[in-house]
């Protein structure tokens, strides 16, 4: 028969990051550990709220499953004599299973042969003797990335455990952990009803929980009921005029600071509405997780949302949120007056206080390392980026000055979420044009994985440099992520560079920035015993990395990108625009022709040091037609690679590829002459180099690739 | 309720509840924390549960007494648990109630608030206990001290007495309270507000707390080596003091901010191992009492 199991662990007020940890590791980790028990269930469902992390598990057998466990005695070679009787190991073996030699069967094993041997059917124990350790040992597997001690517990867990609830639809199942033993109890609202609730069966708990207890243990839940509450508010108390700004993460903290919400409105003072949009709403979510709310046209109002926990019916709680509402905001105006106080200047000085990373200077270092490698990047002899504007050079250098002065107002050190939006106001309020203001703020971006890019080039250009000096610094002090590692997201940074330099076409060779940035950290800082090429090539790998990771993501082919790093292409762009001339070469043509002949090529290549062609030496008719070939192409391909018009590149290839089939054909590359033979290599030497102009074609898969 | 009404209670409600009741540390510090009463006792395996008041200085909080409730002094009622009994919330929730708080018609948050304390090597995990959404109480399961991991581990109550207080006054600010029928708050601490927010951030003699600094650090490992472990302490607290003060004029850069705070830990460090060396020289004498 098919039962419920129902496990609750309470515990004492769990931090919403740490709730979220806990519900998908319960639902993990019991699911795993059900499976491996061969427990067969229906469902596991997994649920929270503040106070308990709860999973239901539908459809539980009360059984395990049987399994076949197989035993092996002597080979069957050694089991019978010459007679065709039992041998006395295979008595012996029997005796030990406390069976007849007769019952005995041939088993095989793989690589091994035929052994004596038997299947033994186990019977599956019962589910309710099991699932204690099943249970127990849940809670010992859940980890959370902050735990702690009570008491004088051996056992880590985000909060203190107080209680713990197991059962089998209405059987206990009975354990002891944390000096804390199973029971059917579960408890209530901290004060609403704070008393213990006795659940008879496994089915009655959500309800018996919510009537009794005024809790909603499920969280999707409270959040509906939340934005049901908002929503109500919107159309009927304020017919519209009003609109709650609906942060999604301060959403999913609020559902996990209730354990049944109810929102209220309140109030705040007028006065403090002069304090800019983003930082007063910054103001009202931040510490007290308010909700801030706008007007039709888009200003922030004086009314606020709480959500509180559990429904009581007084204006005092409306009242004692305001006042703090109030206090908090009056300290946000104090900042906001404090920085005004100040101008760009004072900040840029601060900044020679702020320590960017141990070793590595300060954000002021920093600075003007910004300034320098964004230069570079909108300095470079003109490929298609357009930045040819003097004024983006102008802009870049004010910006990248700009950029970190925020991490010193107080502002930014009140709410550091609102780094690069108070750069961005204090720069509008300074008068410093809107491409600067803009761009201090975009520079951060993409600031999460699926996030926006900066929407101009000095944005671009800046934060392209930003990421770049960070990774650069970082590899220099020895910082480099590694495995699942990367506590100073450098990945991201490293995929947010790809991206930019995609947008805004900036076509330049990683290596030589790279070296560049190095060069300005180095002068500047001891970093004894690095080694300056090996550092700068590891980095370029890593952007590189990040660059197949998003082709990889997308479904693209990682063999042509690897054809193309194989000429020893170090642009982003152009690996991407010789990329996309393979992929649509692909499409149409057969890429064989282009690859085959060059494999041909490569497979000659018998020695390391090659000489110029003699012309001379060359006797035959598809040699010299060979060597006329390489000569023209090369100045032709040449030629196209400078216009970047990949296509045709492809095209002379795929003309030059015939040639290089008729002179295998006609020509024998071995000659007994040795100066002829060597001569010939020189001359393939010649051809593979031609094609690596591009890609090497070599490391192509045709297999699959080809559209033949 | 009257401020010093506020004292009177919580004092009566945790010494019914098995707390020894102290008086202050006659030291400037930040915290109730800093009392060796927490800072030491913390530590090891004997049994400990006090309560105490803790006049507390913060000079970089100070707003010159314009702010409705950040200043740079305020006091501190101190509960210190060891080990953190298993009701330990409910034995809280049972001191609002004895201050007259109907649990039953407020909001009351357990909101996450991991504290940690660079200076003296303490981190523990806990939350900041909200009353309609004003902070009122931190509440803390401290795991280590002075880079010491602690077992058992203690709970650390510490109640904003002014928050609780306008709280319960249902005023707007703490210069508006009623310290007794007769006096406000204010009376007592407005002018005294003023007059060391001008210190801290303006008049302080930098030169001078630079070398009280270091003097007391060297004082610190004078007494140490000679097992004064008490007196040891008060030149920890101290040199964070001025460490604090020294703050407040921005007189350190970030770069010697680290250093700095990795200077008094060192002390800490050193002084809570040597404690609990003492400690079990003396065959943990609270632990025989139990």
């Amino acid at each position: 028969m098919k039962k419920n199991l129902l496990f609750e662990i309470g515990t004492e007020e769990l931090p919403p990051s740490c709730i979220r940890e806990g519900v998908s590791g319960l639902k993990k980790i019991l699911e795993d550990k059900l499976t491996e028990n061969r427990l067969e269930f229906k469902d596991i469902q997994a649920y929270c709220s503040p106070r308990r992390l709860v999973a239901v598990v539908r459809g539980l057998g009360e059984l395990q499953k049987s399994k076949i466990k197989t035993v092996t005695g002597p080979r069957l070679k050694a089991a019978f004599d010459k007679e065709g009787n039992f041998t006395r190991a295979a008595e012996g073996f029997a005796r030990s299973l406390n069976m007849k030699v007769s019952d005995l069967e041939e088993i095989e094993i793989e690589g091994r042969g035929l052994y004596l041997g038997k299947r033994i059917i186990e019977k599956g124990g019962k589910a309710v003797d099991i699932l204690p350790d099943i249970l127990k040992g849940t809670i010992l597997n859940l980890t959370f990335s902050k735990q702690m001690t009570w008491a004088g517990c051996d056992i880590k867990f985000a909060r203190p455990i107080r209680w713990i609830l197991a059962l089998y639809d209405n059987e206990i199942i009975k354990f002891s952990i944390a000096n804390l033993n199973s029971g059917n109890v579960t408890f209530g609202h901290r004060t609403l009803h704070p008393e213990p609730i006795a659940i008879k069966d496994a089915g009655s708990y959500f309800k018996l929980l919510q009537d009794k207890g005024k809790v909603i243990a499920n969280d999707i839940k409270r959040k509906e009921l939340i934005l049901n509450q908002m929503g109500k508010l919107e159309e009927k108390v304020w017919k519209g005029n009003y609109r709650v700004i609906l942060d999604e993460n301060l959403l999913n903290d609020v559902v996990n600071l209730v354990e049944i919400p109810n929102t209220i409105v309140g109030n705040f003072p007028g006065e403090f509405l002069y304090i800019p949009k983003e930082l007063l709403v910054e103001a009202i979510q931040h510490h007290q997780k308010y909700f801030a709310v706008l007007d039709k046209s888009g200003n922030v109002s004086t009314k606020f949302l709480i959500v509180q926990n559990g429904i009581r019916d007084n204006d005092e709680i409306k009242k004692g949120n305001e006042k703090v509402l109030k206090a908090r905001l009056s300290d946000a105006a104090f900042f906001y007056e404090e920085d005004r106080k100040h101008d760009f200047n004072y900040w840029i000085d601060k900044l020679k206080g702020v320590i960017f990373f141990s070793n590595l200077g300060s954000m002021y270092d920093k600075a003007l390392r910004l300034k320098k490698v964004s230069a570079y990047i909108a300095g470079l002899p003109a490929g298609s980026g357009p930045y040819e504007k003097d004024d983006v050079s102008s802009y870049l250098a004010a910006a990248s000055m700009l950029c970190k002065c925020d991490l010193v107002t107080n502002m930014v050190v009140e709410f550091p979420a609102l780094q690069g939006v108070v750069g961005r106001q204090y720069a509008r309020e300074k008068g410093e044009k809107s491409e600067v203001s803009k761009a201090i703020f975009e520079h951060y971006f993409p600031r999460f994985a699926a996030d926006i890019l900066p929407s101009t080039d000095v944005g671009l250009i800046l934060s392209i440099a930003d990421k770049i000096d960070t990774i650069t610094g970082m590899f220099l002090a020895g910082k480099m992520p590694s495995g699942s590692e990367d506590p100073f997201a450098l990945r991201r940074k490293a995929s947010g560079i790809v991206l930019s330099i995609l947008k805004g076409k900036y076509d330049f060779d990683l290596t030589d920035l790279i070296s560049y940035n190095q060069n300005l950290y180095q002068k500047s800082f001891d970093f004894r015993g690095i080694n300056d090429l090996k550092i700068s090539a590891e980095i370029k790998d890593f952007i590189i990395a990040r660059y197949r990771f998003l082709l990889e993501k997308k479904g693209k082919r990682l063999d042509i990108l690897e054809s193309i790093l194989g000429s020893g292409c170090c642009s982003i762009l152009d690996i991407d625009l010789r990329y996309k001339a393979i992929e649509e070469f692909i499409g149409s043509e057969d890429i064989k022709k282009i690859s085959f002949p060059m494999i041909r090529c490569k497979n000659i290549i018998d020695k390391k040091e090659f000489e110029e062609v003699d012309g001379e030496l060359l006797e035959e008719e598809y040699e010299k037609r060979l060597f006329s070939s390489v000569n023209k192409k090369e100045k032709a391909i040449k030629d196209l690679m400078c216009k970047r018009d990949y296509a045709s590149v492809l095209a002379e290839l795929y003309e030059f590829g015939e040639i290089v089939d008729l002179f295998f054909d006609k020509v024998l590359v071995m000659d007994k002459d040795k100066k002829v033979r060597s001569n010939r290599v020189n001359l393939i030497k010649k051809a593979v180099d031609l094609y690596l102009i591009l890609a090497d074609f070599s490391r192509l898969t045709v297999e699959s690739g080809s559209n033949v | 309720m009257n401020f010093q009404d506020i004292i009177f209670n919580l004092q009566k409600y945790w010494s019914d509840n098995g707390c020894i009741i102290k008086q202050p540390m006659d030291l400037e510090k930040g915290a109730g924390t800093f009392n060796p009463d927490t800072f030491l006792r913390c530590l090891g395996p004997e049994p400990w549960n006090v309560a105490y008041v803790e006049p507390s200085r913060r000079p970089t909080d100070g707003r010159y007494g314009e702010n409705p409730f950040r200043t740079q002094f305020f006091y501190q009622f101190q509960v210190l648990l060891k080990p953190s009994p298993d009701d330990v919330i409910e034995l809280y929730l049972g001191s609002l109630k004895s201050l007259g708080i109907n649990l039953k018609l407020h909001d009351i948050r357990f909101v996450e608030d991991d504290w940690q304390s660079p200076t003296i090597g303490a981190v523990g995990l806990g939350w900041e206990v909200w009353v309609d959404g004003m902070e009122i109480t931190q509440f803390t399961y401290f795991q280590q001290m002075g880079g010491l991991v602690l077992k058992p581990v203690s709970a650390e109550i510490t109640y904003g007495l002014e928050r609780i207080a306008m709280y319960l006054q249902d005023k707007d600010n703490f210069w508006d309270l009623k310290w007794s029928d007769d006096i406000t708050y204010g009376e007592l601490h407005l002018e005294s507000e003023k007059q060391w927010s001008a210190y801290n951030f303006e008049v302080a003699s930098v030169s001078m707390l630079l070398d009280l600094f270091k003097k007391y650090e060297d004082e610190f490992e004078r007494v140490i080596d000679r097992g004064l472990i008490f007196v040891g302490c008060e030149y920890v607290l101290k040199c964070s003091h001025i460490f604090n003060l020294l703050d407040a004029r921005e007189a350190i850069s970030v770069a010697e901010r680290t250093s700095y705070i990795a200077r008094v830990r060192n002390l800490a460090k050193k002084l809570c191992s040597v404690y609990l060396k003492k400690r079990e020289e003396l065959g943990y004498p609270l632990l025989k009492k139990e």
